[in-house]
């Protein structure tokens, strides 16, 4: 079978661009990290604001009734940054979803699948040029999201835990190693879905309930259910792997010209 | 020969969309494949263009196999296709609509642009390569997905109801561009049910309504009966009843006091002016004229219905 990396690429280049051109859908993009980055600020400055408050002692007991008082907000400062992450992970889901969606479904949806299947491209090169589209932006914003949270959660809390607080050693891990991971799952259920309908919202709504379990997984750690950290997101991440193998072969079988054109 | 066709045929589950498919298509030809909405033709056309699979039969199109025994590259290289409808990025402009087709198939940027250029200008698109698609009337549109067409320099190319859904303006617009091509020597397949365009395109046609119906030069489809224009002195439309009344029952159509009527042979006229005499008519003139293609299509896409 033959691969070509410059159609690929020109696959890749074009959605790029197109991505650039869609307002729209850059602005949903980036209303997510925004909440990622201020929602973590206003709970840690929530708790740094009036760090002897009793019901922050009552709070962090809770979790664990070895707290002393006055070490009660910086214990909760710590939980929200670990337990944040699972919230933090739904955006390498979603992004890909809303971009993948809009590549593959939204070629059907315009027209613009057959011209584009009645070209030298083999699907292949489609796949890859498309996941591409989606996966590079999607990376690109979750650095600059976590960049951005980072900063502004070591600007509220600096003067109380007189250091920083973000990056830290299991954020690293989680963003550049985990979120990836997440990333491709978005990218492939979003692509397997966008392969059998025809309409780009549809793709994007049936895509979507894929988050519904991390946003599961989220409250559970809030309540106190699940405990995160290093080692429970790594097992998280060696899941999604193995799910990211399945979808990449279903993908593959999905992204074929005929089953393309017949849907 | 650019395409040979052999019994080609597809099947959707239990549906037959088109059999019997059988023709060849001369280099430089400018071929029509005619038949109503839902005929096969765009599944034809997808066949020929290798992004469906025939169920059976084969063909050969620019020297390459159908079925495909590989991902068809190659054949995709030597042929071109215009879809229905446009198919254009919107937010892209045609300069980078074009680019991205130049990119896919791999030529060099350069010298596919300049080309790419010649085409705009000649289709009255110069000037607007750099704006977006979207701000393009649908004439424009069309005519920009004949120049994504040819970004390669097809050696075929199907053109699939190219003018369909254009109001009359657009449509002219876009015929003209074809009718320019059609000079140029390339292999052009002209899919439509729009009669006036094929007879203005074409030189042969395939009749095909989900089997084909025929295939021969357009003179020959007309030479197929004759047609007898009878001016009366009244109302035409009065005596079409009368001519059921014939054996072999005739089709007619009348305009005024002008009733045309087909005829399957030159020796049923007498026949037809004595059946118009009896029942009433004054015949003042009887010519013989061409069987209009309107008639042979409609008798071919017919034939064997219900």
């Amino acid at each position: 079978m033959s691969f070509s990396w410059p159609r690929a690429k020109a696959v890749f280049q074009k959605d790029f661009l197109d991505l650039r051109k869609n307002k729209a859908l850059l602005w949903s993009m980036l209303a997510l990290p925004a909440l990622l980055v201020v929602a973590p600020a206003l709970v840690v400055f929530a708790y740094i604001y009036k760090p002897d408050d009793p019901n922050l002692t009552t709070m962090a007991q809770y979790f664990d009734v070895r707290v002393n008082p006055e070490d009660a907000a910086r214990f909760l400062i710590d939980k929200v940054l670990i337990d944040w992450f699972a919230v933090y992970l739904i955006m390498p889901v979603f992004v890909p979803i809303l971009i993948s969606s809009h590549a593959v479904a939204g070629e059907k949806e315009k027209r613009t699948l057959e011209p584009l299947l009645a070209s030298p491209v083999t699907p292949l090169e489609l796949l890859i040029g498309k996941s591409l589209a989606s996966l590079v932006p999607s990376f690109i914003i979750c650095v600059l999201a976590f960049a951005g949270m980072s900063v502004v959660v070591d600007l509220v809390a600096w003067n109380t835990v007189k250091g920083p607080l973000l990056p830290n050693a299991m954020w690293m891990f989680g963003v550049f190693v985990v979120a990836p991971l997440f990333a491709f799952f978005g990218n492939g259920v979003s692509v397997v879905i966008s392969a059998r309908v025809n309409d780009s919202r549809l793709a994007q709504q049936l895509s979507g309930l894929f988050v519904l379990p991390l946003i599961g997984l989220a409250g559970g750690q809030f309540a106190g259910w699940l405990k995160a950290g290093v080692a429970y997101y790594a097992l998280l991440g060696a899941f999604v792997l193995l799910l990211d193998f399945g979808l990449i072969v279903a993908a593959r079988r999905l992204f074929d010209r005929e089953r393309m054109m017949g849907r | 020969m650019s395409l040979q066709v052999r019994g080609l045929f597809r099947r959707f589950g239990n549906r037959t969309a088109v059999e019997g498919l059988t023709f060849d298509v001369a280099p430089g030809e400018v071929f029509g494949l005619l038949g109503p909405n839902g005929a096969g033709k765009t599944t034809t056309v997808r066949m020929l263009t290798g992004l469906i699979t025939p169920t059976g039969g084969e063909a050969v199109v620019c020297g390459e196999k159908i079925p495909l025994i590989d991902e068809g590259s190659a054949l995709r290289r030597k042929v071109g296709l215009l879809t229905e409808q446009p198919g254009l990025y919107d937010r892209l402009s045609a300069r980078e609509n074009l680019q991205f087709f130049i990119r896919l198939n791999e030529l060099d940027e350069k010298t596919a642009w300049a080309r790419c250029l010649r085409y705009l200008k000649r289709f009255g698109l110069d000037g607007r390569e750099d704006e977006a698609v979207g701000t393009y009337s649908k004439g424009m549109r069309q005519k920009l997905a004949i120049v994504r067409t040819l970004v390669h320099e097809p050696q075929v190319l199907f053109l699939d109801e190219p003018t369909s859904g254009l109001d009359p303006e657009s449509a002219r617009t876009v015929r003209d561009a074809v009718a320019e091509l059609a000079t140029e020597g390339r292999t052009l397949v002209l899919c439509s049910h729009n009669l006036g365009e094929v007879e203005r395109l074409c030189t042969r046609v395939a009749v095909i309504k989900n089997r084909l119906r025929t295939v021969a030069s357009l003179k020959d489809l007309r030479k197929q009966g004759t047609a007898l224009d009878i001016r009366v002195d009244a109302d035409a439309g009065r005596f079409t009843a009368a001519l059921a009344a014939l054996p072999f029952q005739p089709s007619a159509m009348h305009e005024g006091s002008v009733l045309k009527v087909m005829l399957t042979a030159d020796d049923q006229a007498p026949a037809v002016v004595e059946c118009l005499v009896r029942a009433g008519a004054r015949v003042f003139q009887v010519t013989t004229a061409a069987r209009p293609l309107e008639e042979a299509y409609l008798e071919l896409v017919r034939e064997g219905d219900g």
